[in-house]
């Protein structure tokens, strides 16, 4: 795999149809079995809820977004810098890369309460919760890239003695581009998992703390909202994931 | 201009070279030809300073490996392309230069691989270029550069035999154009003989003998090479090419 491989951006039609049509569904069942709201709201409810109070929503989305994007780029800079370290010095890599690797399988979910206990409630601890979620998927698939420079390309660079900070961007770089996006992509979508995981846990603001809220009231259409604001939330950071890669990489 | 001395490599469990006394004039074609395993790579990484040598030393132009390194006057071409998947045919000619922190020349990089025959393709990216046009950005590479010194290492070795003969007979023009020293590895006779001005030939004592391996190779014979230059495909037809190849071959297959 190299950066030759083009990223297409998905057609969008047929998946906005299959939207479409799955609403039209729901709308239709809770129609025509007459299923209580609080069981399952229609549609339409559910865009009641988000219309009638649209500031509850938009408050919490930013407090969302904000712990994904403060987190997020805290776990990203963490991870890449670390796999730049863990690839340039292979006394480190032998030391620390297979607990990178090992650490991918441990539910970080388990330990938001190990964070609950010594950062306690607040915006920073939600952020760092964050930040550690995202950190793992970075720092592998970055490391791994960053390995995957041909030996005979090094030994291009080092026949004119170039500086490993060119070696580093011209080379080493562009050709781990790949596995760094591939990190990124399950970074991005870890990283909204985080956010809803740690405002029920570490914070008590956010879309995640909303939904919590209503569910303990039985609020299945707040609940519902407070979702359908969160995914094109997701999807957005994704699609920036994917236009960031189609800007570095080429065709 | 490359001076070697009671040169020897050895890998972990291998000697892959052992008593190689070397001396390659400024402007001088000299060829190493040899059956693969005998240590011709190791040779050519050993004098641009890829590999220390366990014993011995190397010059180019009187200085070490290293220095010549750094002053960009030594122009590699491995036997595979190197080029960046992502980069165009003459961004990878530049890009080498670059690296080595020399001030560019897009022209010249695009005068070059018009004279390599890529006129048309400065653009297009490694994946659209032939086997051979990737060789010649290689080669390009390597020229623009400025190094004076050019270590080729099996440059044609993945090449079908007609693309092979015409780029011997380019690479003789480029070299015509701008005299370079060259080293080019080869494990083909009749490439070693109508590219060289010199001809070395490389063996390791068990290679008949595939039981005695892991003996290093070291240089069994030398041979000047007299073909009158400029050379062109009419050579491979001549009768003193001919009697040049078979005295190579004696050589390595160990008569003397
Ligand atoms: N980096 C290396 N580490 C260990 N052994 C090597 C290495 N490079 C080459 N060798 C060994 O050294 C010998 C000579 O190899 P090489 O110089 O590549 O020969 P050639 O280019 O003539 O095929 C071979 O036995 C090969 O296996
Ligand atoms: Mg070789």
């Amino acid at each position: 795999m190299s950066v030759a491989d083009r990223v297409p951006l998905p057609d969008a039609t047929l998946p906005l149809a299959g939207l479409v049509v799955a609403v039209a569904c729901w709308w239709a069942v809770t129609v025509a079995f007459a299923v209580p709201p609080f069981l399952l709201p229609s549609p339409a409810a559910v865009l009641a809820r988000l219309v009638g109070n649209p500031e509850l929503y938009l408050t919490n989305a930013v407090e969302t977004l904000r712990k994904i994007l403060v987190g997020g780029a805290a776990g990203v800079t963490a991870g890449f810098t670390l796999a730049v370290l863990v690839t340039t010095i292979p006394l480190l890599r032998r030391a620390l890369y297979p607990y990178l690797v090992a650490a991918r399988v441990l539910p970080k979910i388990a330990v938001a309460p190990v964070f609950l206990i010594y950062f306690g409630v607040g915006f920073e601890t939600a952020v760092l919760f964050v930040a550690l979620v995202v950190f793992f998927p970075v720092v592998v698939g970055t490391a791994a890239g960053l390995s995957r420079t041909p030996d005979a390309h090094l030994d291009l660079l080092r026949s004119v003695d170039a500086d490993p900070l060119r070696t580093f961007l011209s080379v080493r770089l562009p050709h781990a581009l790949p596995d760094v996006f591939a990190g990124l992509k399950q970074a991005v979508t870890l990283s909204v998992v985080g956010a809803v995981v740690a405002e029920w846990i570490l914070s008590n603001d956010g879309l995640g703390a909303l939904i919590l809220a209503a569910s303990e009231n039985v609020q299945v259409d707040v609940m519902l909202a407070a979702l359908a604001v969160l995914l094109p939330i997701g999807l957005g950071l994704y699609g920036g994931v994917l236009l960031c890669q189609r800007a570095v990489t080429w065709g | 201009m490359i001076h070697a001395e009671n040169l020897s490599v050895s890998y972990d469990d291998v000697d892959a070279l052992a008593d190689v006394d070397l001396d390659v004039d400024e402007g001088e074609f000299v060829t190493v030809v040899g059956p693969s395993g005998c240590g011709k790579t190791t040779l050519l990484r050993t004098i641009g300073g890829l590999q220390e040598p366990t014993t011995g030393t190397v010059t180019v132009d009187g200085d070490p490996p290293e220095v010549a390194q750094s002053a960009a006057r030594l122009g590699f071409v491995f036997q595979d392309h190197t080029l960046l998947p992502w980069k165009s045919a003459v961004e990878n000619v530049t890009f080498l230069r670059r690296m080595a922190g020399k001030d560019p020349d897009p022209a010249g990089a695009r005068d070059l691989l018009t004279t390599t025959g890529l006129d048309g393709f400065e653009d297009a990216r490694p994946s659209e270029l032939s086997g051979g046009m990737k060789q010649r950005v290689a080669i390009a590479r390597a020229v623009h550069l400025g190094a004076d010194v050019l270590l080729m290492d099996e440059p044609f070795g993945e090449l079908d035999e007609i693309t092979r003969d015409e780029m011997g007979v380019e690479i003789l023009r480029l070299w015509r154009k701008n005299r370079k020293t060259v080293v080019f590895v080869t494990h083909s006779v009749p490439e070693a003989v109508f590219l060289g001005d010199r001809c070395l030939v490389v063996a390791a004592d068990g290679d008949a003998d595939p039981a005695a391996n892991g003996s290093p190779g070291r240089i069994v014979a030398e041979f000047d090479i007299d073909l009158s230059r400029p050379r062109d495909e009419s050579v491979f037809g001549s009768e003193t090419f001919g009697a040049q190849v078979a005295r190579v071959r004696g050589a390595l297959h160990g008569d003397t």
